[in-house]
């Protein structure tokens, strides 16, 4: 079965688990009521969402001219850049610099996962942790990541517990409350991160002008993948460029207000390897952080995707927002979804890395009821980019 | 699972040959305004879209698709629908439910009357009456539509009204939104009853009783009918209530996978129809579509038009 008849069973398979859709049901009604009320208590929010929805359209219609002037300021602050065009070209990058018999902490990375980079890594005979809990219990359930900020929602406190107990042998209490679970991974992934030779993150923004990769995050994970090992990658798409780091830091801060944490427990600002001038002012590379640093950045059909209405999608800041508010998402999650990305932005997004073909078709399952287009903080017209995929992908279907 | 494609050919299909999306008798669009004596040209015509009166059709259409998509009875029934094509069964199975084509009439009956209580003359002419082809729009069938857009635009010039009155969400959309981007010149005022009844301020007399107001996704969002409605329901002396999600963050009742995906149509329509009967069992609706799948759903709640509501006709 393909097509659409397959998306349908898979997206049925769901329905029909009652635990699949309290999960996702209940962390929908939360999300939904936090942002408004972020919004309405940090007022200046909205403007600076404003502020990124421009700058993200000018960065993208320039997107060589900034470019460029990254490739200049990565050289400024010693920060290795490669430019990747497809997913395979990222891995061949990423795995040449790790190479084999390596320990490999990530931070979540929905590019990582767009690209397979744990599962590469994997193969290439290193060792690979999740450190995002979430992250973590999908790397354990051999599963794909249900939302974009939050990719565990549909699994219960139970089948979490289930997965750590049962996958990683971890003991637990007999009815472990999430603080249990918490508590015991802690414990796991401390000598993960302190024996790790390489750290893996994605970028919520990335500033052209300082080379800088802006990441947000509460876990606190992010801190130590970025921070501890010797050598940090990160992966990220070309999109996430913008022109300077006041506007990287506001896209990140929008991000995080419309996913529905704010204030974020931890901003990071990372400009190349860490240094020390303390002896004689000579700069030497690899303080106490990463002395190598390395930016892969991934095309993965973002580049053709401008000149097309898929053009306004790359502007997304991935906060999730029109997910939580989708009709068809609340039952679904990412089961309607391609290979990683589901809901609304997703659709338009498995247009861009998976074809024209994979987006259409998943197209078919939308209401067109336009909540997401009126929860979107960049103001992306889902639904019609969602309804021009629908009408292309109707036309081959009936030609 | 339901074939996606056989569905979208045979929806073209129909419209191509008859101009409805389904295998629905001609006067079953036109039948509700006999004996109304209306004039059949006139500066302000209404144009209905059909949606009211092909939502039984939908319905038992819908109903089958269920059957059909219900895989542990009906396997055979998904094979003898492969094999002999939806549209031969689709015709054996629309028929309708007497008690619903009687409901939409009474809707469009109700329409009427309160537009003439607001002093508005409106024209009908059965023979431009037809359907929009928003349904094709929605489904993506762009060729489909674009064709039938233009036959209909073109009957609908040829009436020469200055207004076109609709009476449902779906048609007031396409209309007003969709048909000036696949028609050149585009010339044609489209107003939804609701907005003329609201605009003329139209009074009536005491009615009373509460309703929960269930916005359609298209007047929110699309059209920004939101006051209107309200206006006129407290101009009545109605109580309007409203649900956690109205207005602009109104919640989609399901409706537009009906035809696509049934079971998950049905899940969205439940959540729902909890929400709204939450705050009342009363529950009014705006649009045919919602309608349908509203009451699919409800059990102990009654869903009913808001033209129905303001003619005080609570049957």
């Amino acid at each position: 079965m393909t097509g659409p008849e397959a998306l349908l069973k898979s997206v049925y398979s769901v329905l029909d688990s009652g635990e699949f859709q309290e999960a996702v049901w209940r962390s929908s009604l939360h999300a939904e009521e936090r942002v408004p009320q972020i919004l309405e208590r940090y007022s200046y929010i909205r403007r600076l969402a404003e502020e990124v929805l421009e700058a993200r359209r000018r960065a993208i219609s320039n997107m060589e001219e900034v470019l460029e002037r990254l490739r200049e300021s990565a050289k400024r602050v010693n920060l290795n850049l490669y430019f990747a065009e497809t997913a395979e070209d990222a891995r061949r990058i990423v795995g040449g610099i790790i190479g084999s018999g390596k320990t490999v902490v990530f931070s979540k990375s929905m590019v990582a996962e767009e690209i397979r980079l744990r599962e590469y890594l994997e193969e290439n005979g290193n060792e690979v942790w999740e450190t995002d809990l979430g992250q973590l219990l999908i790397q354990l359930e051999n599963g794909k990541p249900m939302h974009t900020t939050a990719p565990a929602i549909h699994l219960t406190v139970e089948r979490a517990a289930r997965l750590v107990r049962e996958k990683l042998g971890l003991e637990l209490p007999r009815d472990p409350r999430p603080e249990d679970i918490v508590s015991a991974v802690r414990g796991f992934l401390r000598e993960k991160f302190t024996g790790a030779d390489y750290g893996v993150s994605g970028a919520n923004a990335i500033a052209a002008d300082t080379a800088s990769i802006v990441l947000v995050e509460n876990e606190g994970n992010i801190r130590l993948v970025t921070g501890l090992p010797e050598r940090h990658i990160v992966v990220a798409g070309v999109e996430k460029v913008v022109e300077t780091l006041d506007l990287a830091l506001k896209q990140a801060l929008v991000q995080a207000a419309y996913a529905g944490l704010f204030p974020p427990t931890y901003m990071n600002i990372i400009s190349g390897p860490s240094s020390t001038a303390d002896i004689e002012h000579r700069r030497v590379y690899g303080a106490h952080g990463p002395r190598e640093v390395h930016l892969v950045l991934i095309d993965n059909g973002r580049m053709k995707a401008r000149g097309t209405p898929l053009e306004e999608q790359l502007r997304c800041v991935r906060c999730g927002r029109c997910q939580w508010e989708c009709p068809v998402w609340r039952h679904t999650a990412n089961v309607w979804g391609g290979e990683v990305y589901g809901g609304p932005m997703g659709v338009n997004w498995t247009a861009i890395t998976e074809g024209l073909e994979k987006g259409g078709e998943l197209s078919m399952l939308c209401l067109q009821c336009m909540r997401c287009d009126e929860v979107c903080p960049v103001e992306i017209p889902l639904s019609s980019i969602i309804h021009w995929l629908r009408k292309n992908y109707v036309a081959g279907l009936l030609s | 699972m339901l074939e996606v494609r056989e569905i979208l050919l045979m929806m073209a299909e129909e419209t191509r040959k008859r101009g409805l999306p389904l295998p629905v008798p001609r006067d079953a669009l036109t039948s509700w305004a006999e004996g109304l004596g209306l004039a059949r040209s006139g500066d302000v015509l209404l144009y209905t879209g059909a949606l009211y009166q092909l939502t039984p059709y939908i319905n038992a259409f819908v109903d089958y698709l269920e059957r059909l998509e219900g895989s542990k009875a009906s396997g055979f029934l998904l094979k003898a629908a492969r094999r002999l094509k939806l549209t031969g069964l689709a015709s054996a199975i629309a028929k309708p439910r007497k008690e619903e084509v009687e409901y939409s009439q009474r809707v469009l009956r109700a329409i009427v009357s309160l537009l003439k209580r607001a002093g508005v003359e409106v024209a009908y002419n059965p023979d431009v009456d037809g359907y929009s082809g928003v349904l094709l729009y929605d489904l993506g069938l762009d060729d489909v539509f674009k064709e039938h857009a233009v036959k209909v635009y073109r009957a609908l010039k040829d009436a020469g009204p200055s207004t076109v009155i609709t009476v449902d969400p779906h048609t007031t959309h396409v209309l007003r939104n969709v048909y000036p981007k696949y028609i050149d010149g585009f010339d044609l005022t489209v107003k939804s009853y609701l907005e003329v009844l609201a605009e003329k301020g139209l009074k009536l007399e005491e009615i009373g009783g509460e309703w929960v107001i269930h916005d359609p996704c298209l007047y929110a969002r699309s059209l920004g009918i939101i006051d209107q409605p309200r206006t006129l329901l407290r101009n009545a002396g109605i109580r309007v209530l409203e649900p956690k999600r109205s207005g602009k963050m109104t919640y989609c009742c399901g409706g537009p996978l009906e035809s696509i995906a049934p079971r998950l149509s049905k899940k969205i329509a439940s959540r729902r129809i909890q929400e709204l009967s939450a705050v009342s069992k009363n529950i009014l609706t705006l649009c045919p579509i919602c309608y349908a799948n509203l009451s699919r759903v409800s059990n102990d709640e009654t869903v009913r038009d808001i033209a129905l509501v303001l003619t005080g006709d609570l049957r």
